[in-house]
């Protein structure tokens, strides 16, 4: 039935009605959030759809759609999803929607920020459902614009500083991908005898191109992906940008535009350049150790709430590196499903951060305590959100991190030790945040006498997560089925079984 | 005959000349009064080789730079009026607004 | 359709209640504590049948029983073609064993937390929420059938503690314990990941009957042997054995039926059960043997010293446990390398018997020390004394236990601490090794009694303390159970005697049937039980002397500058967890920092840096535009002319 329906189209197009709606809706406050989350919500049921109607045996892509663009220069407006993709649209779709509910209280400037956020929607779905490199891009650059204005007017206090800082960061390495793409498009042209921006044009010839050419493009696209997911040492932008950035805006950064890069590793660079994937898997095992090792570490002495969690994100980043390193079927399945769980864990983890700097008005570690005493049910999902981020059994993140050590084992064999360790620090220092902020007395230093617990349109995104962490933790197979052919078509490509 | 290399040197000098003086003189007047130099120059350039090689192309071409030199200098003239109207000065040393 | 077919329903049903706990417990009676029990009950009610089904033999013939287990198991995700992970139910007569101590032991505790939490108003729907959690994933975990589903459970059961102990979240000190045993049981659970990863990729499956029918050949007994040796790691950290023992005294923080329930009877056993139902693999790898027999024995030496001389009575009890469980874990370890040798199972068997045994008097002990904390309000137990008279129940059962953990005949303990010390001696006739852990043993048998009988005369014996004064024995809802727990604390031995004898039920290999008058011939025959009868009575006579006649003060033992030292270094239990603390404060907070700095001065310096530079290069290249036109033109000039001298000179110009 749906393959008669552009519904890729369809799931991107929406927001982008919802967002001209919204700027043309006048001084409506109201109108302009419920248009915003309407029409996000008209792409999540969507991406439902599109979720019950994928076919879980096939390896390649679905519900392509392809139009001709610019012929001349052989670019196409191409779309399509399989495997590595559906699990991204959803999530997008999904936290794009929760982010919106969970902004309902936004009061300066409501319509530009809802405009912005459908905007990013747009873009972020774009990134995961493009098969033309040039459409890639441009979705790709699209993300960045409304995520720096978020960031810059809705901020904290050092936003200008972090906004820009996050803008020239990531678009520096953007440059190195739109470098690769163009040597890729030029490459391949002679081979094909036609051009074509083309995703599946290019792979089909690119794994015959040569081996510097191949080491080099593929350490390009190394640095700029990794630039986005964040790899260490390029990963210095995360920290400041989400702590300045809303929460909202924190949640979609984490939760969306970091999956970005790790996407784009498995989508273009594993598959379009095998050699030199082989060749530079030493380099990706290496940094992604470090990223898990590194970011865990760090976390200890953070003393802001926010940009402990901003950490936290590196290192499970990381661990999605490092299920990609060992180019298996296994690993490269995990690493997706990681992604996927890391999405949802990571959102509620922010959306607790903005709860308690919204009732506390601060979210500094040393000067809370004992908030569980006024805020029980938050405490409740800031406890759920932390054990699921450590992998405890049961919830989502348990499966992903261990079948990506069961990978690494195979692969690398004793070299598990050095990610495995991170596990003790991860529950250290999770555990010991919540106990500082939520158990023991309640504290003197702040005013503790207006604090209430969560508000409806806060507890509604939480309980979505929630309720879909444990899920997705008992019935994993709801998310490793879709991912499974997929990553053995990749893999298989890269000559690992 | 005179020897045409007469004519290029005297051209090239004056050149050089009227190059200088564009790029160095502080008072506009001057400056243009070196471009009509440079712009002359050209012209005895064009004028020999007419005349050396018996081509007349060289001295139609003269006459054209001469009437272009005409509408440049009444142009030129015309905004170092204005110039003079809003800034009350004519050194060019004293114009840089487009700077850093 | 046999009962044993809806085994998978013991752990649901506490699951389910769980959650309506959670969901409606505001609105019921007591918060919910009827459900627990119900539910609880309900699981016992279902374990006997199935320990019935196993006993009376229709389990060899029923269907789906193959090989003595009987299994049910689906897929639960398919990771690819060559890995997939199972979701199912093992059941055999080890099984049953735990079903039946889990299920009885839980649902005596819930009925004694209706009098002990009462007075915890809207909180009892948590504790209760909580306590059916941790029954229904205790549970799962000992039905498991594969290692992936038994770890899952394991971590559960290590979130069950955590909330537990952190009941009292508003303490920080019990916060912090809770944190703590997470975080320690972590490091474990993280080598017990290991160990199923090297199984997971060495064997392509981690289905118990799979991987115990394996005939593994040598290259891969070197990673069988690494695998059983992580996954005794984990079995480390769960049952807090040496040198991951340091969380377990500081959970005594929770409410003493949780100290009871899971620290004492259940959850610390599942490191235990681990290693008990790894058997099978673990008798294939002698040096992992080893390696669990000697944490074994150094752990029950050393913790029985830490309870020498404690004042609080929990803190007591708590270091029992993980002597105790030294002893399981010893009995496993030498038993296992005697049957690696040919020479018997039967260290599997009384590593069982006394994990049974134990199950009971140290939750009777715990229930009976709440019952005392219930009445006086202290743990301490130097305010305490002379309660033996107002107490008379709790005194009673409580002597009942102390009696039966010292090994005194005829109480269970002393058939099962004989059956344990008798396998390592048996065991020392192939090393060294094991004589010097028998020795351990001993010696640890003379301080159980000795501790023991301390706790009980300084609490109920002797002039009533500064908390002795307003005491009162506690209601029948608390008091039965101590009585139900106490009949089996002294009657449990008494399966040894029925038909063919615990051996002929629980065992490795081969069943070890014994008749009830061979069994009597055989123990008072062999001159270490007299031994072990002896220590045991030496230690009480000692405790008797002391805390009783006060015929010796108990000053004598820090009389001398070296007891003294002595005596504070076992308050502070050898400096671990001092020695704990700052290697977590100091070296890796310090270490956090470090890093911190570095991520922040030199990585983002560098960032920063560069901008930096970006920037002023930027201010003094921007000097180029003067804004004077005859500078630009200049350069034009210039530029024009270089650019002819280039072409004159690359030839383009004639």
């Amino acid at each position: 039935m749906l393959e008669n329906i552009p519904i890729l189209t369809l799931i991107i197009i929406f927001p982008l009605i919802g967002c001209i709606l919204v700027f043309l809706s006048g001084k409506s406050v109201k109108a302009a959030k419920f248009v915003a989350l309407a029409f996000s919500g008209i792409s999540l049921v969507l991406s439902l759809l599109l979720l019950t109607s994928f076919s879980l045996n096939i390896g390649t892509y679905q519900f392509m759609e392809r139009y001709e663009w610019i012929p001349g220069l052989g670019i196409s407006f191409t779309l399509g999803v399989d495997g590595i993709s559906i699990l991204m649209v959803f999530l997008t779709a999904l936290l794009c929607f929760l982010a919106i509910l969970f902004s309902w209280d936004v009061e300066n400037r409501t319509k530009e920020y809802m405009g912005l956020m459908l905007i990013l929607d747009v873009g972020v779905l774009g990134v995961f459902t493009s098969l033309d490199y040039f459409l890639f891009y441009v979705f790709w650059e699209i993300v960045l614009i409304p995520m720096y204005f978020l960031i810059a007017i809705w901020g904290g206090p050092r936003r200008e500083y972090a906004s820009i800082k996050f803008f020239i960061y990531t678009h520096v390495a953007s440059l190195a991908m739109l470098i690769t793409i163009m040597a890729l498009y030029f490459e391949a042209t002679p081979v094909l005898g036609y051009a074509s921006f083309s995703m599946i044009d290019i792979a089909s010839v690119s794994p015959g191109f040569g081996q510097v050419f191949q080491v080099a493009a593929f350490g390009a696209l190394f640095f700029a992906f990794g630039v986005k997911m964040p790899i260490v040492p390029f990963h210095t932008w995360l920290p400041d940008a989400h702590v300045e950035a809303p929460t909202a805006g924190s949640v979609l950064l984490a939760g969306l535009l970091l999956k970005m890069g790790s996407y784009g590793l498995i989508r273009v660079a594993l598959p379009t350049l095998p050699d030199g994937a082989s060749a530079l898997m030493p380099l990706m095992l290496a940094v992604a150790i470090i990223s898990i090792l590194y970011g865990a570490i760090v976390c200890l002495a953070q003393k802001d709430l926010k940009k402990m969690v901003a950490f936290s994100s590196i290192s499970h980043m990381g661990i999605v590196l490092l299920g990609i390193a060992t180019a298996s079927q296994l690993g490269i399945a995990a690493a997706v499903f990681q992604m996927f769980a890391h999405g949802l864990i990571t959102a509620v983890l922010f959306m607790m951060c903005g709860v308690v700097q919204h009732k506390t008005g601060t979210r500094e570690i040393p000067l809370l305590g004992g908030l569980a005493a006024r805020m029980p049910i938050a405490a409740t999902f800031m406890m759920i959100g932390f054990l699921a981020s450590l992998g405890l059994p049961g919830m989502v993140g348990f499966v992903a991190e261990f079948s990506v050590f069961i990978a690494t084992f195979d692969a690398y064999n004793w070299l598990l030790l050095l990610p495995i360790a991170s596990v003790a620090i991860t529950a250290g220092y999770f555990l010991w945040a919540l106990q500082r902020t939520m158990f023991g007395p309640l504290t003197e230093k702040i005013d503790t006498s207006r604090i209430h617990d969560v508000n409806w349109y806060e507890a509604a995104p939480l309980v979505i997560l929630s309720i879909l962490i444990i899920l997705y933790g008992m019935l994993p197979g709801l998310g490793f089925d879709f991912i499974r052919p997929s990553a053995g078509v990749i893999s298989g490509m890269l000559g690992v079984v | 005959m005179i020897p045409i290399e007469y004519f290029l040197v005297l051209s090239a000098i004056l050149f050089a000349l009227g190059a200088y003086g564009a790029l160095t003189r502080r008072n506009t007047i001057v400056v243009l009064m070196s471009i009509e130099i440079m712009l002359n120059a050209a012209n005895l350039n064009f004028v020999a080789f007419s005349s050396y090689f018996n081509d007349v192309r060289g001295q139609v071409f003269a006459l054209f730079s001469i009437a272009i030199a005409a509408a440049e200098v009444a142009v030129g003239l015309a905004i170092l009026l204005n110039l003079m109207k809003t800034r009350e000065t004519i050194d060019l040393q004293e114009i840089h607004i487009l700077r850093w | 359709m046999q009962p044993i077919e809806f085994a998978w329903l013991i752990p649901v049903i506490p699951l389910l209640a769980a959650v309506v706990i959670g969901l409606l417990g505001r609105k019921m009676k007591q918060g919910g504590g009827y459900i627990a029990i119900g539910a609880s009950a309900l699981s016992f009610f279902l374990s006997l049948l199935v320990v019935v089904s196993v006993l009376d033999g229709s389990f060899d013939s029923a269907d789906g029983i193959v090989d003595g287990v009987y299994e049910q198991s689906g897929t639960w995700i398919n990771l690819t073609s060559t890995y997939k992970f199972e979701i199912g139910i093992y059941i055999d007569q080890l099984t049953a064993l735990m079903l039946m101590v889990v299920s009885i032991v839980s649902t005596l505790v819930i009925i004694y937390s209706i009098a002990y939490m009462g007075d915890e108003g809207g909180r009892k729907r948590r504790y209760y929420t909580e306590i059916s959690l941790f029954v229904g994933v205790m549970l799962g975990l000992v039905l498991a059938n594969n290692y992936l589903e038994m770890f899952i459970f394991w971590e559960l059961v290590g979130l069950c503690s955590y909330l537990l102990i952190g009941f009292w979240y508003h303490k920080p000190s019990a916060a912090s314990a809770a944190k703590k045993a997470f975080i320690v049981t972590r490091v474990g659970d993280i080598m017990f990941m290991i160990g199923i990863i090297i199984l997971f990729t060495t064997f392509k499956t981690l289905n118990f009957r799979d991987l115990f029918s394996m005939e593994v050949s040598g290259g891969d007994i070197g990673l069988l042997t690494l695998g059983t040796f992580f996954i005794f790691g984990g079995a480390i950290g769960k049952s807090a054995q040496f040198p991951l023992h340091d969380w377990l005294p500081d959970a005594m923080e929770g409410p003493t039926t949780v100290s009871a329930l899971i620290h004492a009877a259940t959850m610390v056993k599942a490191g235990v059960y681990l290693v008990a139902r790894s058997f099978p693999l673990f008798a294939q790898t002698p040096e992992t043997l080893i390696v669990v027999a000697i944490i074994g024995g150094v752990t029950a030496f050393i913790a029985a010293t830490m309870a020498l001389n404690s004042p609080n009575i929990k803190r007591v009890l708590a270091y029992s446990t993980i002597s105790q469980l030294g002893y399981m874990m010893l009995a496993l370890g030498a038993g296992g390398y005697l049957f690696f040798n040919a020479m018997g199972s039967e260290g599997y068997t009384s590593s069982m018997f006394h994990l049974m045994n134990h199950a009971f008097f140290k939750a009777l002990l715990f229930l009976c020390a709440g019952s005392v904390i219930h009445a006086v309000g202290t743990e301490d137990m130097r305010l305490m004394g002379g309660l033996g008279k107002t107490m008379k129940i709790t005194s009673f059962t409580m002597l009942i236990g102390a009696l039966s953990i010292s090994g005194i005949p005829p109480f269970s303990g002393f058939w099962s601490k004989d059956e344990v010390l008798a396998v390592v001696w048996n065991a020392g006739s192939l090393s060294w090794v094991f004589i010097l852990l028998f020795v351990l043993g001993i010696a640890t048998a003379f301080m159980t009694a000795f501790y023991m009988f301390r706790l009980w005369f300084m609490t109920f014996k002797g002039e009533p303390g500064e908390a002795s004064a307003h005491s009162h024995e506690s209601p029948r809802i608390m008091t039965v159970p101590l009585v139900i727990l106490s009949i089996f604390a002294a009657a449990s031995f008494l399966v040894l005697f029925i038909g063919d004898g615990f051996g002929a039920v629980v065992f490795f290999g081969e069943s070890h049937a014994l008749q009830a008058g061979e069994l009597l011939a055989e123990t008072f025959s062999d001159p270490l039980t007299y031994a072990s009868i002896i220590v045991a009575v030496s230690g009480l006579g000692l405790a008797y002397l002391v805390y009783y006649k006060r015929r010796v003060s108990s000053d004598v033992f820090v009389s001398t500058p070296l007891t003294r030292s002595l005596y504070d270094l076992l308050l502070k239990r050898y400096g671990f967890t001092a020695g704990y603390d700052a290697f977590a404060e100091k070296a890796v907070y310090g270490f956090s920092l470090v890093v911190d700095w570095f991520d922040r001065k030199v990585v983002d310096g560098i960032v920063n840096g560069i901008s930096f530079t970006l920037a002023v290069a930027g201010n003094y290249i921007r000097r180029i535009q003067t804004g004077h036109v005859q500078s630009y033109a200049t350069v034009i000039i210039a530029g024009i002319a270089i650019i002819l001298v280039l072409l004159y000179l690359l030839g383009g110009l004639r």
